[in-house]
């Protein structure tokens, strides 16, 4: 674990957590990118890809519209390819996705207190507002912005924390790392294909989804 | 610095105020306090004008430079202030749906798809890293074009939106987008179940059970990662159970 590089996976892992809402949004939260990049990091990137891979199925079920309530990848990819680095990854997979997901959970858990903490900052400064007096939107902006980077980084820290923690247990023998890793790439494809039938609605892009299919098994058979 | 440029780097960060109350008003308001510098500080315009600015709105966040440009447009202008109010909850709807389709619906599965078969192919980090960099640099440019669009038209913003090309593209991106996810299925199977011979009988299996599933819960989404974690937890208590 020593040799990892902790302070950059938690520089990345807190940009990635920014990007979920509060900033820019783009793509850095996404799985497959914070994963591939932290895999970089690490020097093993195709168990960044993998691990980042698996998450982005699950992570593409999800339409972050409105006030919707959803799971932050970001940091929690960052610590579940900290795990699973440096290991074969079908057997390391698996863990590393659950390790993943439980960390993307309560990410989504303090995007919902992030945001009830700005509206206590809100109460707070409402005569202000109400008055209409210069300034007060640009500081509750703030106020929020450096509540996402708190909440960002403490879930940067949480996680890798995790991580070092499950490093000093004993490793899960193959077998059950492999079976581990078909239960969540099961769920990852049901997570997928649920989320792209939601997403297309019609029946003309259930159409395009059903044409997308037999073109990739096709090229998966000419392969 | 000049008032766009600074409205522009706020509205990049225009969520990070977000609360369950007024959604994304803070943020707007924060976006909106440099174009509306020229009502002065503390006229009676200005307050009122920063008052409305902070109400409840909802749009997709890249889009909704084209709803602080036209507000500050019609506040500079003048207009009254029922009617900016108007203007502000009539845009709300169509932005967000608009934009909903277009970005995460369209673009963000359409880019990840293409992300994860390059992945499968070997070629992940380099797709990536360059999607990544183009993505943003049309999300700044998309953002700045939407905020030139809302003060060159103001009031008349949602009749000019509806004669925009935007309609046509959501509709054409999110055809794209699922096309890319539906042939991204297959070699995201295979890659990640190992590639083995076994491995496509359980990948053919997998996705013929995860579209039953899909289609079976359409309305009513389960929690898949909930489920997932639950089950790696009970194989997990069952491996050590034996061990």
């Amino acid at each position: 674990m020593s040799e990892l590089p902790i302070t950059a996976l938690i520089l990345w892992a807190t940009i990635a957590g920014l990007d979920l809402a509060s900033v820019l949004q783009g793509l850095l939260n996404r799985p497959l990118v914070a994963g591939g990049i932290a895999g970089g990091l690490i020097g093993d990137p195709v168990a960044g890809l993998a691990i980042g891979g698996s998450l982005e199925l699950f992570a593409l079920d999800v339409l972050p519209v409105g006030s919707a309530r959803y799971p932050d990848y970001g940091a929690a990819t960052v610590a579940a390819v900290a795990y699973g680095a440096g290991q074969p990854w079908p057997s390391a997979l698996g863990l590393s996705v659950l390790v993943g997901l439980a960390l993307g959970l309560v990410g989504g858990w303090t995007a919902v207190v992030h945001r009830r903490a700005n509206a206590r900052a809100l109460r707070r400064l409402s005569p202000a507002l109400e008055r209409g007096d210069a300034g007060v939107p640009l500081r509750l902006h703030l106020i929020g912005l450096a509540g996402d980077l708190v909440r960002s980084g403490g879930l940067a820290l949480l996680g890798l924390g995790m991580v070092l923690g499950l490093l000093q247990l004993p490793r899960i023998g193959p077998a059950a790392g492999q079976a581990l890793t078909v239960v969540t790439v099961a769920g990852g494809l049901v997570a997928m294909i649920g989320g792209a039938l939601r997403r297309a609605g019609t029946v003309r892009r259930m159409a395009w989804l059903g044409a997308g299919l037999a073109a990739g098994a096709l090229s998966l058979g000419l392969r | 610095m000049l008032p766009r440029v600074r409205a522009m780097i706020r509205l990049l960060t225009l969520q990070a105020s977000y609360t369950y109350e007024r959604l994304q008003g803070i943020g707007i308001a924060a976006a909106q306090e440099p174009l509306l510098e020229p009502l002065g500080k503390d006229s009676p315009r200005a307050r009122e004008a920063r008052v409305r600015s902070a109400e409840y709105f909802n749009a997709h966040p890249f889009l909704a430079g084209i709803a602080v440009g036209a507000l500050s447009r019609a506040e500079l202008d003048g207009e009254d202030g029922n009617r900016i109010l108007r203007l502000r909850t009539a845009l709300s709807g169509p932005l967000g749906a608009l934009g909903d389709q277009m970005f995460w619906a369209g673009i963000v599965p359409a880019l990840m798809g293409i992300a994860l078969v390059a992945s499968a192919l070997g070629r992940g980090l380099e797709v990536i890293v360059g999607t990544v960099i183009g993505y943003n640099i049309w999300r700044i440019l998309i953002t700045g074009w939407g905020l030139r669009f809302g003060l060159a038209h103001g009031m008349k913003v949602a009749g000019e939106l509806a004669h925009s090309r935007l309609r046509q593209l959501a509709v054409g991106v999110g055809a794209l987008g699922a096309f890319v996810i539906g042939a991204a299925i297959p070699w995201v199977g295979l890659w990640l179940l190992g590639g083995s011979g076994r491995s496509m009988v359980a990948m053919v299996l997998l996705v013929s059970g995860g579209f039953g599933v899909g289609l079976a819960t359409i309305r009513r989404p389960l929690p898949v990662p909930v489920i997932t974690l639950g089950a790696g937890l009970a194989v997990l208590l069952w491996y050590w159970s034996r061990s």
